[in-house]
């Protein structure tokens, strides 16, 4: 988004409608890109937010055994969901200190089909005892289906998002015509120069990070975005069995036989897959008619440690334990599907690659910001009148407010409600989720009410208040407080208390900076949001005109 | 020590990228360096992040390999950056300015 206020000889047209291209489609659908970066980023610690949304659960010093808890739940299983036509279960590992189970209830019905899903204790196999809640699955699924509508809708509004993120990189790509000059450029205190400046480097620096993750996110979602060449290609029901078997480990329920034969060790299998692929490398068993004389048990490896989620699995009989399939490669465009989806998704990554992701994403949450508030600050010095700005230009300022300051608040508050909802009340996990549009939809109120710049440190100071005291929250109504957690060595809950400090002082510092900022005017009705002393900032301007050929923007 | 040779080699890299910038130059030394240094610092600098992408294809084969450079490049371009947004403030804000 070059500014070019002189008329430019001939040539300047692409660049110019690729400027309008950028701001437009950057701003239109902004606010939800900046919900589905921020949530996203926080995404890639969602094993991690679980364990620590269920605090009952104990820290896990090591992993415990896959085959023995492998065992366990399947016994636990076939009390809990008896003549399921299918289970399956993900079992614990370093960021999972619980077994995720789901499990088909036979149909009441007859064409229905009914789920079931619940955690269980890898070390007793009981279901869990802790407080209902969704933990960070929230946020992972927020930010590609959002929530109160239908999982499709929310996908192909996020489809839609991820488009327009395309077309603003691809776009903003080719209007930062001074790319490589720029690189490292940034003029402080210049108002809209140092935002620019600021967009350009959080965009540049993580240019390669923020393309895979867009293009990967569409790739992730194409069978529902781009059916048409899958319906072309396969029209019965073996052909589209085949092509579910090539995208995923699980293996379709046949028809029981009817004849009750029980299930050979579990344990045995999964011994078997970690001769195969080593230690703590399978992910997830899967059985369909178990206990029945038709059972098939599948044994699929995880995702640690291999830049792909093409399936690979070991099939074997159910009731003798007999090795029957190996599943270990599929097509060449079902792999590049499962790098794309793989890359996205990050799960094969060991810590350091995860807070690479985690702050590179971070980066792109923050070019998303500036970007919405440039569209403003950009504006502001076009505006006829400052002091009654037209409808449009208010709007999207409120809306700034509330989908970037109130939303550190309300993804916050969702914490706090995990520790001060009542762990018995009835649909809890719900609640936990009601607060945070709650609080989200609180901020919008607030934003609206409030004047602009008040509007936006109140936020900011509530975000950076809500944070700072979420440990001192955790101390008091949990038995994990820092202090123990760091004599434990439990760097999960460690972690989370020192990243929200770490965020509190991200926001108030940001809230600082706003409150300091005196609006200037300068060269008409021009406004600056940065702050920076007027004088040094004359004479830095002299300096950088004096000593470069080219000339900033005043 | 997987991460930690890479991510020198790109913190290393951008800082002589970053030094062979005439605007840089200019903010940091008052005047361009000479057309030789500049050259040199240039070459040093891509050498170095084509070093990190070695080791890191060369260790973790080119899919891990080629996220995790991606990575590396991204931060460490982000703290030089921020380097030398910092070093400019201090030295702008001293009393007596180069």
């Amino acid at each position: 988004m070059k500014t070019a206020k002189a008329p430019r000889p001939a040539g300047q047209g692409i660049r110019q409608s690729m400027s309008g291209l950028h701001s437009w489609t950057g701003l239109l659908l902004g606010w939800i890109l900046y919900a589905m970066f921020l949530t996203g980023t926080v995404a890639y610690f969602k094993d991690e937010l679980s364990q620590w949304m269920r605090p009952e659960l104990a820290h896990q010093t090591e992993v415990p055994d896959p085959a023995s808890v492998a065992q366990r739940i399947a016994d636990e299983l076939a009390g809990v969901a008896p003549g399921s036509p299918q289970w399956s279960m993900r079992l614990p590992d370093a960021r999972n200190n619980s077994v995720y189970a789901f499990w088909r209830t036979a149909p009441r019905t007859p064409g229905q089909r009914g789920f079931g899903e619940g955690y269980f204790d890898p070390a007793t196999g009981r279901t869990v005892s802790a407080r209902d809640t969704m933990g960070g699955d929230f946020f992972y699924r927020f930010h590609f289906q959002f929530h109160y509508m239908p999982v499709l809708w929310g996908r192909w509004i996020a489809g839609a998002a991820a488009m327009f993120m395309l077309v603003a990189i691809v776009s903003g790509v080719i209007t930062h015509k001074k790319i490589f000059v720029d690189f490292f450029t940034f003029r402080w205190g210049k108002g809209q120069r140092s935002w620019l400046d600021a967009h350009n480097a959080l965009s540049v620096f993580g240019l390669p990070f923020h393309f895979m993750i867009t293009y990967t996110g569409l790739v992730t979602l194409m069978a529902l975005y781009m059916p048409w060449g899958e319906q072309a290609a396969f029209k019965s029901q073996a052909e589209r069995r085949q092509l579910t078997a090539e995208l995923s480990a699980f293996i379709q329920p046949g028809q029981p036989s009817g004849r009750s034969v029980p299930l050979a060790p579990v344990a045995d299998m999964v011994r078997q897959a970690e001769e195969r692929w080593g230690r703590d490398a399978v992910g997830r068993v899967t059985a369909t008619n178990p206990g029945d004389a038709a059972a098939r048990v599948a044994v699929a490896r995880g995702d640690a440690g291999r830049v792909s989620m093409s399936p690979q699995y070991l099939e074997f009989e159910g009731t003798t334990g007999r090795l029957v399939a190996v599943h270990e490669g599929v097509g060449p465009a079902a792999e590049t599907r499962g790098v794309l989806y793989a890359l996205h998704l990050g799960r094969f990554s060991d810590s350091v690659t995860r807070w690479l992701y985690f702050l590179v994403s971070l980066a792109g949450t923050a070019m998303v910001g500036t970007g919405l508030v440039m569209w403003i600050v950009k504006r502001r010095q076009k505006l006829p009148d400052p002091d009654r700005p037209h409808l449009g230009f208010r709007l999207v300022e409120r809306l700034n407010i509330a989908s970037i300051a109130g939303l550190s608040v309300a993804m916050t508050a969702f914490l706090w409600g995990n520790r001060l909802l009542p762990p018995g009340m009835a649909e809890r996990a719900a609640w936990e989720i009601h607060v945070f549009f709650i609080v989200w939809a609180l901020a919008l109120v607030h934003a609206v009410l409030r004047p602009v710049r008040k509007a936006w440190i109140e936020q900011l100071w509530a975000a950076a208040a809500l944070l700072a005291l979420l440990p001192l929250l955790n101390a008091l109504t949990t038995e994990r407080p820092l202090w123990h957690s760091l004599a434990d060595g439990d760097w999960v809950f460690a972690g989370m208390d020192l990243m929200c400090w770490a965020l509190a002082a991200l926001h108030a510092a940001l809230a600082i900076r706003t409150a300091r900022h005196r609006p200037k005017v300068r060269s008409g009705v021009q406004k600056t949001r940065s702050g920076g002393a007027s004088d040094r900032e004359a004479t830095d301007r002299e300096r950088m005109a004096g000593a470069l050929p080219r000339k900033g923007e005043a | 020590m997987t991460h930690l040779l890479p991510f020198a080699l790109c913190l290393a890299g951008f800082a002589a990228l970053a030094l062979a910038m005439d605007r840089q130059q200019h903010e940091l030394f008052g005047r361009s360096l000479p057309k030789p240094t500049t050259r040199a610092l240039r070459t040093a600098g891509s050498a170095a992040l084509l070093l990190a992408l070695g080791v890191l294809v060369g260790r973790q084969g080119w899919g891990l390999g080629l996220v995790m450079f991606s990575g590396h490049t991204s931060l460490t371009a982000g703290i030089v950056h921020c380097t030398l947004i910092g070093y400019m403030r201090r030295a702008a804000g001293a009393p007596a300015r180069r």
